[in-house]
């Protein structure tokens, strides 16, 4: 392929997954900020606790990730569902998804990787970061569960942007030794527990609220912050890049206030988008042209632009894959 | 822009066998929890399937390079491959339990230790080995599924054990192209600017494997336990100081040679993308002749350190891969551009009994025709010249003919200017005859290690907490 063609299918790419990215998260800001409710004890760390039965789930729809290489080589449709809740000084994640095999890694095996689950957060506030992990400007922070392993606290994007001094002092490695690094060990302020059963992982990530480190957000009661999610099927060979990912999502931290539980009930439009992605692999056609509207009409979404905006959407998707299928065949990595 | 490369000849006409290259190196390298399978070093037999289990067969490894329209692609991409091998390709590693001489209970027998797995402790039964076809054993089931028997003709396989077998040993070729390298998403793994060592950054790996399967001679191994990936690191805290790497220093057959080369940077890719028949002589092509005054200057300006350069002139490698051509790469045909070269064997006795049960030799001369040779000429090429028996039918005629040279100075008292006419036949002059003399039957001055420019050295970065 030729470098100009391929320089203007990758400007076409970045700007068309810019506003796939933002059409999403306008969506789900409009209509489903996910609340984080108030509970007056102590956040259960198993998975197998009563209280994770009883919370509002929001699903969220992942699509393989074909930007860069690796690839994702399974492209079905998948999801996850979520709750999120705080008690005032810690926050709980619940996940949970299907998956027909438990995998992993470690143990003398050498070609098994484990099943993973991450969540990405904005670093600072304001305009939300490039939704593949940031950029040195506006950098992400990564709580990544690798079953067997447990969670890690990672940043992403802020590793060129920042000088040997300015790195030692948030207790990174002077020389930046990927886009993607673990974070010093006082700001490994996750704890993780899961459970395997009957096909289906289910998982708790509880933090402080508080940070401790400056690349990991604050949040506190009252606060909203966007999120979004990555999962990785181990029996498929993925890790790394190979995964399949979510739009952002806004979560909001209720005030705390006596006896105020309130539950989750804006799942409705996300199912919307599930099927969204179902149609993804069918559609072929490409709408470049329109995603100017996209980006005029977003601003203000009202329910019959909302159907309008669903289909971009898809198109917008479609006409991703169908590019990222031609890269694929064409380059080699390097 | 000239840069250097410390790289390795192996003959394998002296090679026994003996696997103390592997052993050395695993004391030194690799023996530690997670690493228990992993050989930077081993020693297979040919015919066989190596290991891993039929390493050569890129079908179903995935390693290396294809050649689409024209562009190298990673096989691994090109394939959809995303799984690297398993426990099963390499073997389950095993201990002894020598408890059991000691507590057995006294009986008729002698006491055994048997063998238990490294991983559980439990007893078990081996069934598989790193190197389990050892001197053709079990040659019946194993030879046959040798990959290199592709392109030969069923009825010379069928007889092959009465004809040949050699060994071959295997390191990390630290490559020109190498796949491993581009194969990372992360960008862990390097190619030292100073001497070409293939290296990963223990602190960058996520230990995504890509390498472990894009590499076509499965020189990287995974770590489960650290689970980070590794492999040969060609000795280089001993290289840095000027001695050669343990496999080489160790080797009973002095079969190891190292030393220098420089090549040109810039035609690394045009050279990794040639017609298959010519990928030999293109790999060739770009070492550069370290006595030409414009390649020493052009060295010098891009920073390649006097003892390198003078290193570069003394170095085997050289001779051998480009001034003789008595060396070639392994699999050529993958692409990577291997720098560990290999003199191929000529295994050539060549009296063999008829059937009357008389001793027969059917040349002439006691030195063989190469082409007469007990080796199919067939299969080095497959191993050694991606198919090109011209490259290794050069090469034999060379190391025939330099026996040849010596014997008639030897036994038919010759004198050398006399006898050097079977030299030039092949391009060779007496004092090449020396040279080769000196190296490969004396075993003298097997290589020369330039010590590390203290300006290079690099600032270890400090390690993230983990
Ligand atoms: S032999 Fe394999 S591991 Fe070594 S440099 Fe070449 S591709 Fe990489
Ligand atoms: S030590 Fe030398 S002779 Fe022995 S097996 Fe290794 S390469 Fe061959």
């Amino acid at each position: 392929m030729k470098t100009r063609t391929f320089m203007i299918l990758v400007i076409l790419m970045a700007a068309s997954i810019t506003l796939t990215g933002m059409g999403v998260s306008l969506v789900t800001a409009q209509v489903t900020e996910i609340k984080a409710p108030y509970i007056q004890e102590a956040l259960p760390l198993n998975p197998k606790d009563p209280l994770w039965g009883e919370v509002e789930l929001t699903q969220v729809p992942l699509v393989a990730q074909l930007l860069a290489y690796p690839m994702s080589l399974d492209t079905t449709p998948r999801s996850l569902k979520f709750a999120i809740v705080h008690n005032g000084t810690h926050m709980a994640f619940y996940i949970e998804w299907d998956d027909q095999t438990m995998d992993v890694e470690g143990g003398g095996e050498l070609n098994k990787f484990s099943d993973a689950v991450a969540i990405q957060f904005p670093v600072q506030e304001g305009e939300l970061p490039y939704i593949c992990m940031g950029d040195t400007a506006n950098p992400v922070n990564i709580v990544m569960w690798k079953a067997g392993i447990g969670a890690e606290n990672l940043v992403a994007g802020s590793a060129y942007g920042r000088d040997a001094k300015e790195r030692e002092a948030l207790g990174l490695q002077q020389v930046p030794t990927s886009p993607i690094e673990m974070l010093p060990e006082d700001a490994q302020i996750w704890k993780s527990q899961a459970v395997y059963e009957d096909g289906k992982w289910r998982v708790v990530l509880i933090r402080p609220t508080g940070s401790t480190h400056p690349l990991v957000p604050d949040l506190r009661p009252g606060d909203s912050t966007s999120i979004a999610f990555a999962r990785w099927e181990g029996s498929k060979y993925e890790r790394g890049g190979a995964k399949s990912t979510s739009g952002w999502y806004t979560v909001k931290l209720e005030q705390i206030a006596v006896e105020a539980v309130e539950t989750v009930t804006q799942t409705q439009t996300v199912t919307t988008t599930q099927t969204t992605t179902e149609t993804v692999t069918q559609t072929q056609t490409q709408v470049t042209t329109e995603t100017v509207t996209v980006t005029e009409t977003t601003p203000a979404v009202t329910g019959a632009v909302k159907g309008a905006l669903v289909g971009l959407v898809i198109a917008l998707i479609a006409a991703i894959l169908a590019l990222a299928l031609l890269y694929r065949r064409g380059m080699r990595p390097s | 822009m000239v840069r250097a490369q410390i790289s390795m000849v192996m003959v394998l006409d002296k090679c026994i066998g003996c696997h103390t290259c592997s052993l050395t190196c695993k004391h030194v390298w690799t023996n530690r929890e997670g690493q228990e399978y992993a050989w930077w070093n081993n020693v297979e037999t040919r015919p066989g399937v190596g290991y891993p289990k039929r390493w050569e067969d890129q079908e179903k490894y995935g390693g290396g390079w294809v050649l689409e329209n024209g562009k190298l692609r990673l096989r691994l991409e090109a394939m959809g491959k995303r799984d690297p091998p398993s426990i099963k390709d390499y073997y389950q590693p095993f201990e002894y339990n020598y408890e059991e001489l000691f507590t057995e209970e006294i009986r008729d027998q002698q006491p055994a230790a048997n063998p238990i797995n490294m991983y559980t402790g439990e007893e078990m039964d081996v069934k598989w080995g790193p190197n389990w076809d050892d001197d053709l054993a079990g040659a019946n089931i194993y030879a046959g599924m040798d990959p290199n028997w592709r392109i030969l003709e069923k009825e010379i396989y069928l007889n092959f054990k009465d004809v040949f077998m050699f060994y071959l040993p295997r390191i990390c070729n630290h490559c020109l192209n190498p796949s491993c390298l581009y194969a990372c998403p992360r960008k862990s793994i390097y190619k030292r600017e100073e001497d070409g060592v293939v290296l990963i950054d223990q602190t960058r790996c996520r230990g995504y494997r890509y390498c472990v399967t894009a590499c076509p001679y499965k020189k990287v191994y995974y770590n489960w336990k650290t689970g980070k990936s590794e492999k040969c690191i060609l000795c280089y805290p001993r290289l840095e100081t000027g001695q050669a790497t343990v496999c080489t220093v160790s080797c009973v057959g002095k079969i190891r040679y190292m030393g220098v080369v420089l090549y040109d940077e810039e035609r690394v890719i045009e050279a990794a993308s040639a017609p298959e028949n010519e990928l030999v002589k293109a790999q060739r092509d770009l070492i550069l002749d370290p006595f030409d005054p414009d390649v020493i200057r052009q060295a010098k300006a891009d920073g390649i350190p006097e003892n390198f350069i003078k290193a570069a002139q003394e170095s085997p490698v050289y001779y051998m891969f480009k001034r003789w051509e008595i060396a070639l790469p392994l699999h050529p045909e993958f692409r990577t551009l291997p720098m560990v070269f290999y003199v191929p064997p000529l295994n050539p006795v060549i009296t063999a009994l008829d059937r009357r049960g008389k001793y027969n030799a059917a040349y002439e001369n006691i030195i063989p025709t190469i082409d007469e040779l007990r080796i199919p000429i067939k299969y080095l090429a497959s191993m050694f010249s991606a198919g090109n028996e011209e490259e290794v039918r050069k090469a034999l005629k060379k190391l025939v003919a330099i026996r040849e040279f010596f014997r008639l100075v030897n036994v038919e008292g010759m004198s050398k200017t006399e006898a050097s006419r079977v030299l030039s036949e092949h391009g060779l002059s007496v004092r090449d005859a020396d040279l080769m003399y000196k190296w490969l039957a004396l075993g003298r001055d097997r290589w020369t290690i330039p010590t590390r420019k203290v300006e290079l050295r690099m600032k270890i970065p400090k390690r993230a907490s983990r």
